[in-house]
């Protein structure tokens, strides 16, 4: 334990009121940005494009578009 | 209150601290010799300090952005962005195409949102009629008689109906302009989320889901922004050619060496992998060029150069020197030495004082200074408040040339295409003969058209993406137990840097250097005066009130040229111990106004 009151560069200051703060980030958690985020994406396919499924989970086929040459523009 | 020492001999002190309608806290103290109409001495002062670079060691590297955008209230997603571009480096990650594009809409919206309401509610106040009335009454007669050249693209037939449309509260402008401060904040929210703090940009990407719609949307409100520019910009045109004209000399006014520094914009997805062995090929490639320019030549447009010259000094600062500390970074990824005063060898210790402006400190600002590689010289670099050193530096290295803004090496050609009301227009920014105040305001109404001729090219780049299908917006990666990275941007008011040093996957050092920190730096351990300090001293003094009613127009619109963002208030000393308070209540327009 620190006795106060403590100089920090060179004023004088009591105890602190918040615990230094941490790293969020808690091992063992996946994080947003780990590898794999983008393929476990619903919706999200590997050459880049997108289907209906992005958007919505519910009937996301039905709004694919109606043929295959046509681009996927995914609703917001 | 501070005492300040009285004039000496017929130098009278004359201080503003803060200085009002910019954002921050910022103090000019100055001598002026009403006997010879100039100033002869100045210094720049700021008493808040922040310590980003203290507390983010340590952090997860991942909420760098969060947490320093949260070092301006008025330019956050700048430094969002500019933290994300460092990230990118460190962790090794390339973001897809479209994710870059919609960076790049949401910072043009920011560029064009934040230099239009500085410019028409803020800096033009200084220019306004009623401004000028208390200023310059003899001015104010000329402007009525002046015819404006360009009458028929803007609608207002003199000098003094300009002056009038931006008389605060009342002038059609300054409320046009505050409309404009709306629809320009929506862009900005669909590309980034939120402004001013941004909540979908990322390290490898943005969580903005790109649809067709959100760009249509972005677009619809860009053509009313254009109708707004398209007058704008031939009224501060009249404007400031009629300064020139009606007061000769006034070129003189906040006029220094030319010593600017643009740090580069708007990213090219396709050029860019966030690589430092490659940084001087993707700087290049970016929609505005960074560039050093002295003298009116430009030193160099290698971001790697630009990196390795950037040297952090003290001199009239209050903090310890950190020679004896870590050095973190001795070689950079190319295996070029990193000085022990870069910023990533940085260590900030502040040390609290009394502030002494006799040859002691008085700042909380460092003095970023750039050293040239070739000769060794330090330069006291300044952004010319954002606009000037961009467009400047842009314009030399001649590397821009989209369908909406072509660089030409000598000038910047602007072509705005039909919008609401108006039809296609073409401007022209030719570089200027001078660094000074007027071309420093001149240069920012450019920039709102060139901001808002390539949002016109991004969308189109963007919806490209879109009809290929190619609606990827955000990359894994991860992070790194060692590594290095640094973030280069453009903040509205000019340069932004961020250096990041990554250790035992978490901060071990973070340096954001915004461009304040160059404009208003104090005199550095050479004795070189900060850019601000230089612009003002040896100003002449065209303000018609004598020392009574003084109000340092002259001064203060070379401030607020260079754009200061360092909050607000007036307390104006006069020498010999009077002391005048003003404080302004803005609901009560410009008569609300108490004296005590």
């Amino acid at each position: 334990m620190k006795k106060h009151p403590t100089l920090v560069a060179g004023i004088r200051t009591g105890p602190a009121k918040v615990r230094k703060s941490q790293p969020t980030h808690i091992p063992g958690v996946r994080s947003g940005n780990a590898p794999g985020g983008y393929d476990n994406s619903p919706g999200h396919l590997p050459d880049g494009t997108s289907t209906a499924r992005r958007s919505t989970g519910i009937n996301a086929e039905k709004r694919d578009p109606i043929l295959p040459e046509m681009p996927n523009l995914s609703p917001p | 209150m501070e005492t300040i020492k009285g004039g000496n001999g017929n130098l009278v002190d004359m201080n503003w601290d803060p200085i009002t309608r910019i954002i921050g806290n910022l103090g000019v103290y100055t001598k002026i010799d009403f006997e010879n109409r100039r100033v002869a001495e100045c210094r720049t002062t700021s008493s808040l300090f922040r310590g980003y670079s203290v507390f983010l060691r340590g952090k997860d590297p991942r909420d760098a952005h969060f947490i320093t955008s949260r070092i301006c209230g008025i330019c956050g997603d700048n430094h969002a962005t500019c933290s994300v571009y460092a990230q990118n480096m460190a962790y090794g990650v390339n973001p897809p195409a479209l994710s870059e594009w919609i960076v790049n809409l949401g910072e043009a919206a920011e560029f064009i949102f934040d230099h239009t309401i500085f410019q028409d509610n803020l800096v033009l106040v200084d220019f306004c009629e009623q401004m000028v009335k208390e200023t310059n009454p003899g001015l104010l007669g000329k402007a009525e008689a002046a015819e404006a050249p360009n009458a028929a693209l803007h609608g207002f037939k003199t000098i003094a109906d300009i002056m009038r449309a931006y008389n605060p509260f009342e002038g059609k402008m300054y409320q046009e302009a505050l409309r404009m401060g709306r629809v320009t904040r929506e862009m900005c929210c669909l590309m980034e989320g939120r402004h001013v703090h941004p909540s979908t940009l990322y390290p490898g990407g943005v969580g903005t889901v790109a649809s067709p719609q959100l760009f249509t949307d972005y677009l619809n409100r860009l053509l009313s922004v254009l109708d707004f520019v398209k007058r704008a910009v031939p009224m501060n045109d009249d404007l400031f050619n009629f300064f020139y004209e009606a007061l000769p000399g006034y070129e003189e006014v906040g006029r220094r060496r030319i010593q600017l520094a643009c740090w580069g914009s708007f990213q090219d997805p396709a050029v860019n992998d966030y690589r430092y062995q490659t940084m001087g090929t993707w700087g290049r490639a970016m929609f505005v060029t960074p560039g050093v320019v002295v003298d009116g030549k430009l030193v160099t447009n290698d971001l790697v150069d630009i990196n390795l010259g950037l040297r952090i000094l003290l001199g009239s600062s209050y903090y310890q020197d950190w020679q004896q500390e870590e050095r973190f970074v001795t070689r950079d990824p190319l295996g070029n030495p990193v000085d022990h005063r870069h910023p990533w060898n940085q260590t900030t210790i502040p040390a609290p004082q009394k502030r002494n402006f006799e040859g002691g400190n008085y700042s909380w600002v460092m003095s970023p200074r750039w050293q040239d590689p070739a000769t060794g010289e330090m330069f006291p670099l300044e952004t010319g408040g954002g606009p000037l050193a961009r467009l400047w530096s842009t314009a030399l290295s001649g590397l821009v040339d989209t369908p909406y803004v072509k660089a030409t090496g000598e000038s910047i050609r602007i072509s705005l295409p039909k919008s609401a009301e108006l039809p296609e227009v073409v401007f022209e920014w030719k570089v200027p003969k001078w660094c000074n105040t007027i071309e420093r305001d001149r240069a920012r109404i450019y920039f709102i058209a060139y901001a808002a001729g390539m949002a016109l090219y991004f969308i189109d780049q963007a919806l490209g993406e879109i009809r290929q299908g190619r609606t990827r917006t955000f990359a894994d990666f991860q992070v790194p137990e060692e590594a290095v990275g640094v973030g280069f941007h453009e903040a509205v008011r000019g340069v932004l840097s961020h250096h990041l040093v990554i250790r035992d996957k978490k901060i071990a050092n973070y340096h954001p250097y915004p461009p304040t920190c160059w404009n208003a730096s104090p005199t550095d351990s050479n004795g070189i005066a900060g850019p601000m300090e230089d612009a003002i001293v040896d100003t002449p003094i065209f303000e018609e009130n004598g020392r009574d009613g003084f109000k340092g127009i002259d001064i203060l619109r070379t401030v607020r040229s260079l754009d200061p963002c360092l909050p607000c208030g007036v307390h104006m000393y006069l020498g010999k111990g009077k002391v005048i308070e003003e404080s302004h209540i803005p609901t009560l327009g410009l008569n609300g106004r108490m004296k005590r």
